[in-house]
């Protein structure tokens, strides 16, 4: 019986970004379905961040195709807003709102009803900001913040993870936490499109890993056979 | 709550997720009311204790406003194309604004938090919309008195088109005093709320497509140039009689003229159908508010994020009264057009900071084309100035403050070698004498732009003084290098030094921003004038004398500010 071939949550065809006259991202193929993880690394202004906002949805790209659950990926539509999670470069956070009550929004923001209580203890743990869910953002650490950014993924259903640097601020143990929680996402079906600059990270969680320089793809591969490429 | 592979489906939580986030900032909406309570009641202090006299003129104006003058049946048949110009202007800067910031925004915490939800982006986008419109209403009542004054200090209180005294045409009712003054005031907010509330409907569908922001960018030329026509036929009539057809074509040319109508009516002007221009622009105002308000539920999520970003840095910015990162943030917005040009770069190193200027100008056309403007501006404030004989400094002084402008936007690219020391550093020159450098291009651009219409004025009128304002440029390039090496705004500056007159704040922050432009026009404004008072051509020998004097002393002192900026 030949092996059946599951079609891609996310593929990418022939993506481009160009500002204005900066080519930001050379056309590129990726493909990322349930359960799998594919890391991005590359330098500053590689084009890393660009690429995960147009698998995210949010920017379009000057030329290509962009389709996740087999429809036309746009982040204005409801389903992707259900079903993909973003951490990227947030920074802000209502400064009159406790920790615990950002989580609370988002959970019932994505129908938890009476389960958001409980959602929102079970993350505050999880992320180790147990002590902290009274806290206000001002009195947080930027590593807590960061942590609280990865917490309002928990608090919410999800089926892919498109991450941009989720280790930035964090500390090692905090890092090693995030590498443990990526797995387990992956492990729960979930796909995971991560950014890093983290090499170790990548290696510890992706099967695949896609290298950019100046946007466009210089090594591509199992963690082992990239990571070699650009060493 | 967990990750899955397979398709999730969430019922809809908009009213739980709105109603807990108004639960939870009850608080802070509070705290909100009585900030902008506290700040109502500190400007309206402040207007009441330095404004008080002015309001005092105001309430006397209000009850004997000033006679016509012989100026009076001009400013009248000035008053429709003025009118449609002034109007033209507000609807174009109010539906470009939906290119950067829009009718529809949200604070940056609402785009982290819950634009990336399934919450409904109708139940969050609508309220900011409403709220944008109610705002722009206020506004544009607001903005609809300073017309309304500008026409009764010109003698066109009494409604009567100053037929009382000049015998011009009388076209409306014969009003008296205060209920002349209120009814031109009246038509005059009316008009200009229906006016910016049409502008934030057709900003907001803007907003929502995308599509539309080229087509606005290439369309905002062609309205400034109609604008432009407007304002000429507006000083045709000033000085002589056009064809009252054109006034006609003005007023019905589109929303901007029928915004006019009424004031022209109550100002005692031909303008007989103006219930139906305004009913047309009352309508259409109405059409394009429903419209927008369905349409903001669109607005595409990218749109949001970016401008809630440009908003918070430019908050941040004015926040820390810093201009220049205020004009960074919005230039970075993408608001102005980039033109695609190319220059080959120089083969002698020395050439490459003139090559880099001229790159810069040429591709931010809309600042050149505002130097330009700026600058046709200053000439004829000066031909002016001439011709007013007896006391040409007010003319002067008001020609060189514009042309101080029109040099401080060809600065650019001084500008941004003083924004980060750190770009010039491949330069094959020292820091301090980029002053001098920068200073190159737009001194030449600004005596092209200036000599052209300035030599045409001199051989027309067989007058050398009329040339006065290319001697000055030089100055004023020189105030503009001032400025722009300025570095970065001290926060000291708003403690001050307490004195029996007063904490020194204001005064110091005042002089922190003018510095450059009260160095340059202020002793050009003296030495201008009396050249242009006196047909002495030695007094234009002097100016230019004591003028390149000024310019190299300015460029020194440039030039070290620029060494300490470096050093800092």
């Amino acid at each position: 019986m030949p092996p059946v071939s599951i079609p891609p949550l996310l593929s990418l065809t022939g993506v481009s970004r160009e500002f204005g006259e900066r080519l930001a991202l050379r056309p590129i193929d990726l493909e990322l379905a349930a359960g799998t993880c594919v890391a991005v690394l590359g330098a500053n202004g590689s084009g890393k961040s660009t690429l995960l906002r147009i698998a995210a949805g949010r920017d379009t790209p000057t030329t290509g195709r962009v389709r996740y659950g087999g429809r036309t990926l746009a982040e204005d539509d409801p389903v992707v807003r259900t079903e993909i999670a973003v951490v990227g470069d947030m920074v802000s956070a209502y400064p009159d709102l406790t920790a615990r009550e950002h989580l609370l929004l988002v959970a019932v923001a994505h129908g938890a009803g009476g389960r958001a209580e409980a959602l929102v203890d079970q993350a505050l743990g999880e992320c180790r900001l147990g002590d902290h869910g009274g806290a206000l953002p001002g009195s947080l650490s930027s590593g807590q913040l960061q942590a609280l950014h990865l917490a309002a993924v928990l608090v919410r259903p999800r089926r892919l993870l498109v991450l941009d640097e989720p280790e930035q601020r964090l500390d090692p143990a905090a890092r090693r936490w995030l590498a443990g929680l990526l797995s387990a996402e992956k492990q729960a079906g979930a796909a995971v499109l991560l950014a890093t600059h983290h090499a170790e990270l990548a290696q510890s969680v992706a099967g695949q890993v896609v290298v950019l320089s100046d946007g466009s793809v210089i090594g591509r591969g199992t963690p082992e056979v990239a990571l070699a490429a650009i060493r | 709550m967990t990750a899955t592979r397979d398709a999730i489906a969430v019922p809809d939580s908009t009213q739980p997720a709105i109603a807990l986030l108004r639960e939870l900032r009850r608080g802070h909406g509070k705290k909100q009311a009585a900030s902008v309570a506290y700040w109502v009641y500190l400007v309206a202090f402040l207007v009441l204790v330095y404004g008080g006299s002015v309001i005092a003129a105001a309430v006397r104006a209000l009850r004997h406003p000033p006679a016509a003058t012989a100026q009076t049946p001009h400013v009248l048949q000035a008053a429709p194309a003025g009118l449609a110009a002034l109007a033209l202007i507000v609807l174009v800067v109010l539906a470009r604004d939906a290119l950067w910031r829009g009718p529809v925004t949200l604070p940056q915490a609402a785009v982290d938090w819950l634009l990336g939800t399934p919450v409904d982006r109708g139940a969050l986008l609508r309220p900011r919309f409403r709220l944008s419109a109610a705002l722009a209403i206020l506004a544009g009542a607001a903005a609809g008195i300073v017309p309304a004054a500008a026409l009764v200090a010109l003698g066109l209180g009494a409604g009567n088109g100053g037929a009382g005294n000049h015998g011009a045409s009388y076209h409306g009712a014969r009003y008296h005093g205060a209920s002349g003054v209120l009814r031109l005031t009246g038509a005059s907010m009316l008009s200009m709320a229906l006016l910016f509330a049409f502008a934030t409907g057709v900003a907001g569908l803007i907003e929502r497509y995308p599509a539309s922001w080229p087509w606005l960018r290439r369309v905002t030329p062609v309205a400034v140039a109609v604008a432009a026509a407007f304002a000429g036929l507006a000083t045709w009539a000033m000085l002589g009689r056009p064809p009252a057809v054109l006034a006609d074509i003005a007023l019905w040319s589109g929303p901007w003229g029928w915004a006019g109508q009424a004031t022209v009516a109550a100002a005692g002007g031909a303008a007989p159908l103006w219930p139906l221009a305004i009913g047309a622009l009352g309508l259409l105002a109405v059409a394009a508010l429903a419209r927008a308000h369905r349409a903001a539920a669109g607005v595409p999520g990218p749109a949001l994020r970016i401008r809630a970003a440009t908003l918070g840095a430019i908050s941040a910015a004015a926040f820390n009264m810093d201009t220049r990162s205020v004009a960074v943030a919005y230039s970075a917005a993408g608001a102005a057009r980039r033109a695609r040009f190319r220059l080959r770069p120089p083969r002698q190193r020395q050439l490459v900071l003139f090559w880099r200027d001229l790159l810069a100008l040429g591709r931010a056309p809309s600042r050149l084309v505002g130097a330009v403007a700026l600058t046709l501006l200053a000439v004829g404030l000066i031909a002016v100035a001439r011709r007013g004989g007896r006391d040409p400094l007010v003319p002067v002084a008001c020609a060189l403050a514009l042309g101080y402008l029109a040099a401080a936007w060809l600065c650019e690219g001084a500008r941004l070698d003083a924004d980060d020391t750190r770009r010039s550093v491949p330069l094959p020159f020292r820091f301090a004498s980029l002053a001098w450098w920068h200073a190159a291009v737009p001194c030449l651009v600004l005596l092209v732009v200036a000599g052209v219409p300035g030599a045409a004025l001199c051989l027309a009128a067989g007058d050398p003084r009329l040339l006065v304002l290319l001697v000055a440029v030089p100055v004023l390039i020189g105030g503009a290098m001032v400025n722009v090496f300025r570095g970065q705004y001290p926060p000291d500056l708003f403690s001050g030094v307490d004195t029996p007159f007063g904490n020194t704040a204001a005064v110091r922050i005042v002089f922190w921003y003018a510095w450059g432009p009260i160095l340059a026009v202020a002793p050009m404004a003296v030495l201008a004038s009396s050249a242009i008072g006196t047909p002495d051509p030695a007094a234009l020998a002097r100016a230019l004398v004591i003028g390149a004097a000024l310019a190299a002393a300015f460029g020194a002192y440039a030039a070290r500010r620029a060494g300490r900026l470096r050093a800092g």
